[in-house]
C-alpha cells in the first residue's frame, strides 16, 4: 500500500476540464462553468489497539454549469469517459431549459477572477509531509491517542472510539469567459470519544485535533481535553429553571458562530431567511465584537486561492467593531444586491452548484483569560457541551433552544456538574447578550472552518427542573 | 453489470493475503432533482455515478476501498492495493455464488426516467400555488422534488450473490408565513421507495395544503412552558423520538463497542409493558424498504421490543457474527463509497388497544407534540434532544393554543418506562438519518403516545 505513493493530478484535471470544453463549444450555449474535483482519503478507525476499519477512497468527478438564455442548468458524473462527458453536456443543456430565467445568471467578469496577487500560495495549503506518512504510521498515531486519552483519567473505562482521517484534494476551474486555474491542498484531523463511569453514572466527552499534516496535531492535547470533558460531567443532575449567565467552551460558542455564518449568507437574506436582513450598518453587539471571512487565513484549513467560480479569496469584515458590514456573496446573489462577490461561492463536491458558503469564519479572540472570564461571571452556567442544534433552531424566526451539559460555577468556581437542561434564546438577544470574547480561539470544521474562543453572555433561560 | 467470472476472480484477489472474507458492491445511479422557490424552478440538476466498493476482514479489521468505475481492470488493481494491505494467514476461498432470493417484491408502474421534464416542473408549480392560495399568510414556499433510479449487486466470499434495481422518489414542501411579527414555518414530506405512482398515494395539492396548514396554525404560537410535564405525541413522525432516542441505542455496533445503554438488556424489560416495537424493511414501497440490504441479505422484520421486553437488537453481518445472532438485514450503506453499518429501516412502536382521544382527556395540563424538527442522541448516555415543530397546550383534555420552539429534552431509557398509554392509530412518516457520516433513507412510525414526564425546554421571546 505504501509504495502507491500519490501522484500529482492537477494536470490532468485541467485536460478533462479542457477537452469538455471542446465538446461544449460544439452545442449552441451561452456560457458555462466546468468544475472538476478529486479526492483521495484515508480513514482508519481504532478500537480497543486494534484497527476497526481501514478506508482508502479515491473519487474523481466532473460539474458542468451551462447558461442558456439567462437559465441555469446542470448536471455531474464520476464516469469521465467520452460518452458520459457528452452526455452530462446534454443533460445540462436540458436542464437548463426548465428552470426559470434570472437576469443575474451569467458568469463572473474576467476582471473578477483576475488573480492580480495571489493572496494564498499553494506551499500553504498543501504538506508534502503527509504523504510521507505511510498506513502504518497513522494507525500508530491513532492507537497512541486511544492509550493516551485512557491514562488521563482513571475514570475513563472505555475509548468509544478513535478516528483518523486524511485527505488529498484538488481541483480545477474552467469557465467560458476565460478563467482557469487549479489548487491543491491536504487535510488531516484525528478525533477521540471517551467514555466514562463513576457508580451507575456514564458520561462521553469528545475532542478532536485537525491540521495539514498529522505533525500539526497536538495528540496530547486532544487526549486530555476529551478526558476532561467526559469525566466533568460524571454525576451531573438537573438544575432549576431560571436566567442565568452562561460562559460557553469554544466547542459551544463554535456552534453558535455556525448559526451566525447561516444567516449572514446572502442567499438566506434574499430570502428572508435571515434576521439580519434590512440590517447592513446597525450595531447588532453590545461590544466591540469583530467577525470575519478569511480565504486566506495561513493556518485556516478552507483557506483557498479562488472560490468555486474562480473568485478570487480575501479577507471579508463581516460584523466590525458590533456593527453588521456585509453579508456573504456569490456572484449570483452579489448581482441581486447590486455588489460584487465576495468569494464565498462554495462547492460541497461537483455534485452540486456553486451557492453561498463561508470560509474561515471566525470571531476575533481578546486578551481575556479563561480564568478571568470565569471569575467575571461569578454564578452562572459553564456549557462544555450542548446537543440538539440542528433540531433546535429556526433560522427563519432566529430562535434557539438546544440541550446542554456542563459545570455550574460558584463564585468563580466549579460548584457541580449539569445536564439534561436546555438553554433558550434568539439569534439576535444572544449577540446582544455576548458580554465578555475570551482568548482562547480554537476552529471547528464544520461546513467551512469556524472559530471562536469563550465567550461570556449574560441573561439566558434555562429550563431544567 | 459485471460478470459472474470476473465476479469472482475479484473476491479471489481480495482474499489473495489470507483475509477472511471479501465482498463487492457495484452501483449505478441516476439521479434528478427539481428545487422550486419564489415561485420559480431555481436548480435542475442531473447526475449520474456508478462504482464500487469493495471490501475484506482481517481478524477484527475490516479494509475498504471504493473505485468510481466498473472497468475490470481498475477494479482488479484497487482489489489488489487493498489485498495488499492485510497480512493474514486466513486459507478460505471464494465460495460458489449462488442467487439470494427476497420475500420483498414490489412492482415500479412509472419509472422517473419516464416522467418528462414538464411534468416534474408541473407538481412543484402545482404545490407552490396550492400553498400560496391557502392562505394570503404565506410568504414563501420552498418545494424539492427528486428521484433515484439505481442498481446494485453485491457478492461476497460467502457464495452470496444479490441483484436489485430501486426507484425512489420524493416530494418535500417547506411553507413560511408571516402575521404582523410573527413567522412561523410548516414542513411536510411524501417519499416512497417507488417512482412516480407515489402520488396516486397522495396528491401533491394535499402535502401542500398540509405545510401551509402547520405554518398557518403555528402563526399563533404562544411561548411553550417550561420544566416537566407530561407530554402526548402524535403518530407517523412522533416515532422520531423512538428512532432517536431509543433505535440508535439498539445499533449492534454501539452494543458491542459497550457504548449503548441498552447494552446486555436483551430479555429485560426497558420499558413499561404497553410498548412494542420493531424495525421492518419488508412493508411494501416504504421509504426505508427494500429487497436486500447494502450486503446482499433480504428485507426482514426483527422485532425489537415485545410488551416491554427487549428482544433483538439491529444488526449487519459483522455484528451479527461477533454477537452470534442471526442477521437481521440492516446492514445498510449511503452508496458504494461507503461500509455498510447496522442502520435502522422502517422502525415503530406498534399500536396499542388506546384510543387517541381518551388519551388526550387523561392529561390535563401538558404538551401535545405533533411534528418534531429533528433530534439528536448520544448512545452511550441515552440523552435526546427534540425540536418540536408542531406542538400544542394541552388544557383539561383537550388540545389549546399552539406552542412555539419548544424542545424535548430527556434520556431513552428513563423516557421508555414513562410510556403510560398507546393509541391504536399507528402511522409513518418518511425522514433521513445520518450516523457516521452516511445518510440512509428511514420511516419512523407509532400510534399517539403519552409520556408521564418530559423536560420541555421552552422560548425565550423578545417581546417578554
Amino acid at each position: 500500500m505504501n509504495n502507491n505513493k500519490y501522484k500529482i493530478r492537477g494536470e490532468k484535471l485541467l485536460s478533462i476540464c479542457k477537452d469538455a470544453a471542446a465538446r461544449i463549444n460544439k452545442h449552441k450555449v451561452d456560457e458555462f462553468e466546468i468544475f472538476t474535483a478529486s479526492s483521495v482519503e484515508n480513514e482508519i478507525e481504532i478500537f480497543k489497539e486494534k484497527v476497526e476499519k481501514l478506508t482508502f477512497s479515491d473519487s474523481i468527478g466532473i460539474g458542468i454549469r451551462i447558461f442558456n438564455d439567462k437559465s441555469i442548468g446542470y448536471a455531474y458524473t464520476t464516469v469521465l469517459e467520452e460518452d458520459s462527458i457528452e452526455d452530462c453536456i446534454e443533460r445540462a443543456v436540458y436542464n437548463s431549459r426548465v428552470t426559470a430565467k434570472e437576469e443575474y445568471n451569467f458568469l463572473p467578469s474576467a476582471e473578477e477572477t483576475a488573480i492580480k496577487e495571489k493572496l494564498i500560495s499553494d506551499d500553504l495549503l498543501f504538506r508534502e509531509s503527509l504523504l510521507e506518512y505511510s498506513i502504518e504510521d497513522k494507525i500508530a498515531l491513532a492507537k497512541k491517542l486511544e492509550k493516551l486519552t485512557g491514562s488521563k483519567d482513571k475514570r475513563v473505562v472505555d475509548i468509544e472510539s478513535v478516528t483518523y482521517y486524511d485527505s488529498i484534494y484538488e481541483t480545477v476551474v474552467l469557465n467560458s469567459s476565460g478563467f482557469c486555474d487549479k489548487y491543491k491542498s491536504t487535510g488531516s484531523m484525528i478525533y477521540v470519544n471517551a467514555i466514562s463511569k463513576e457508580g451507575e453514572d456514564t458520561s462521553t466527552g469528545d475532542y478532536f485535533g485537525c491540521g495539514r499534516s498529522p505533525s500539526e496535531i497536538n495528540l496530547n492535547e486532544v487526549a486530555e481535553k476529551a478526558a476532561e470533558r467526559s469525566v466533568s460531567i460524571l454525576g451531573a443532575e438537573k438544575i432549576k429553571s431560571g436566567v442565568v449567565n452562561v460562559l460557553m467552551d469554544p466547542v459551544v460558542s463554535n456552534q453558535f458562530m455556525g448559526i451566525i455564518a447561516d444567516s449572514v449568507k446572502a442567499d438566506s437574506v434574499q430570502k428572508k431567511k435571515s434576521v439580519f436582513r434590512d440590517k447592513i450598518g446597525e450595531k447588532i453587539f453590545s461590544i466591540d465584537v469583530n467577525i470575519f471571512d478569511d480565504g486566506t487565513l495561513p493556518e485556516g484549513l478552507s483557506s483557498m486561492p479562488f472560490d468555486g467560480e474562480g473568485v478570487i479569496k480575501g479577507k471579508t469584515g463581516v460584523f466590525e467593531k458590533g456593527y453588521l458590514k456585509t453579508y456573504l456573496y456569490n456572484t449570483f446573489t452579489a448581482r441581486k444586491d447590486n455588489t460584487f462577490s465576495t468569494g464565498n461561492a462554495a462547492r460541497a463536491s461537483y455534485r452540486s452548484t456553486p451557492e453561498v458558503g463561508i470560509s474561515n469564519f471566525y470571531i476575533e479572540p481578546s486578551r481575556n483569560s479563561f480564568g478571568k472570564l470565569l471569575k467575571d461571571m461569578g454564578n452562572g452556567f459553564y456549557v462544555i457541551d450542548i446537543i440538539g442544534l440542528h433540531a433546535g433552531v429556526n433560522p427563519i424566526s432566529g430562535q434557539i433552544s438546544v440541550g446542554a451539559k456542563g459545570l455550574w460555577i460558584n463564585n468563580g468556581k466549579p460548584s457541580h456538574p449539569v445536564k439534561e437542561v436546555t438553554i433558550a434564546t434568539d439569534i439576535l438577544s444572544f449577540c446582544k447578550s455576548i458580554k465578555e470574547i475570551g482568548s482562547d480561539i480554537k476552529f471547528t470544521p464544520s461546513g467551512g472552518y469556524i472559530g471562536s474562543p469563550s465567550l461570556l453572555v449574560d441573561n439566558i433561560a434555562i429550563s431544567g427542573k | 453489470m459485471i460478470e459472474y467470472k470476473v465476479i469472482k476472480k475479484i473476491l479471489n484477489i481480495l482474499l489473495g493475503n489470507g483475509a477472511d472474507f471479501s465482498e463487492i458492491f457495484v452501483q449505478k445511479r441516476s439521479f434528478n432533482g427539481l428545487r422550486l422557490e419564489d415561485s420559480k424552478i431555481e436548480n435542475s440538476t442531473s447526475g449520474y455515478e456508478l462504482g464500487c466498493g469493495l471490501r475484506l476482514w482481517s481478524g477484527d479489521s475490516t479494509f475498504y476501498a471504493y473505485v468510481d468505475s466498473l472497468r475490470e481492470d481498475k477494479i482488479i488493481n484497487t482489489a489488489r492495493v487493498l489485498s495488499s494491505a492485510v497480512n493474514g494467514s486466513s486459507l478460505v476461498k471464494v465460495m460458489d455464488l449462488t442467487e439470494t432470493s427476497s420475500p420483498y417484491n414490489a412492482e415500479i408502474k412509472k419509472y422517473p426516467s419516464d416522467v418528462n421534464a414538464e411534468n416534474k416542473k408541473n407538481i412543484l408549480k402545482l404545490v407552490d400555488k396550492t400553498s400560496r392560495d391557502f392562505n394570503s399568510a404565506v410568504i414563501q414556499v420552498t418545494s424539492f422534488l427528486s428521484d433515484v433510479e439505481e442498481e446494485i449487486l453485491i457478492a461476497n466470499s460467502y457464495g452470496a450473490f444479490s441483484s436489485d434495481k430501486i426507484v425512489k422518489t420524493l416530494l418535500s414542501i417547506n411553507v413560511v408565513a408571516k402575521k404582523r411579527n410573527n413567522t412561523a414555518t410548516g414542513y411536510k414530506s411524501l417519499a416512497r421507495t417507488m417512482g412516480y405512482e407515489v402520488f396516486d398515494f397522495k396528491e401533491p395539492a394535499e402535502l401542500a395544503g398540509e405545510a401551509s396548514e402547520i405554518a398557518i396554525n403555528m402563526l399563533d404560537a404562544v411561548n411553550a412552558p417550561t420544566g416537566e410535564l407530561p407530554v402526548v405525541i402524535g403518530p407517523a413522525f412522533g416515532g422520531v423520538i423512538f428512532h432517536e432516542a431509543c433505535g440508535h441505542g439498539l445499533e449492534a455496533d454501539a452494543i458491542l463497542k459497550d457504548a449503548s445503554v441498552f447494552s446486555r438488556k436483551i430479555g429485560k424489560k426497558i420499558a413499561s409493558e404497553a410498548v412494542n416495537a420493531a424495525d421492518d424493511s419488508t412493508i411494501k414501497y416504504r421509504w426505508g424498504s427494500y429487497k436486500f440490504d447494502g450486503e446482499g441479505f433480504p428485507s426482514h422484520k426483527t422485532v425489537l421490543i415485545k410488551d416491554g421486553i427487549l428482544k433483538n437488537y439491529i444488526n449487519d453481518l459483522k455484528t451479527s457474527r461477533k454477537m452470534g445472532v442471526k442477521q437481521t438485514g440492516n446492514g445498510r450503506r449511503q452508496s458504494f463509497r461507503d461500509i455498510p453499518i447496522p442502520r435502522m429501516t422502517n422502525t415503530y412502536i406498534d399500536n396499542g388497544n388506546e384510543d387517541p382521544k381518551s388519551i388526550l382527556k387523561s392529561v390535563n395540563k401538558g404538551i401535545y407534540a405533533k411534528e418534531f424538527a429533528g433530534g439528536q442522541v448520544d448512545p452511550a448516555t441515552g440523552d435526546f434532544v427534540f425540536g418540536i415543530s408542531e406542538g400544542y397546550l394541552i388544557e383539561g383534555g383537550k388540545i389549546g393554543l399552539p406552542i412555539k420552539n419548544a424542545i424535548l429534552i430527556g434520556n431513552g431509557l428513563d423516557i421508555l418506562k414513562k410510556i403510560e398509554a398507546v393509541g391504536n392509530d399507528l402511522d409513518f412518516a418518511p425522514g433521513f438519518c445520518g450516523k457516521n457520516g452516511q445518510t440512509v433513507s428511514n420511516e419512523v412510525g407509532q400510534p399517539t403516545i403519552k409520556v408521564s414526564r418530559i423536560t420541555v425546554g421552552g422560548t425565550k421571546s423578545q417581546d417578554e
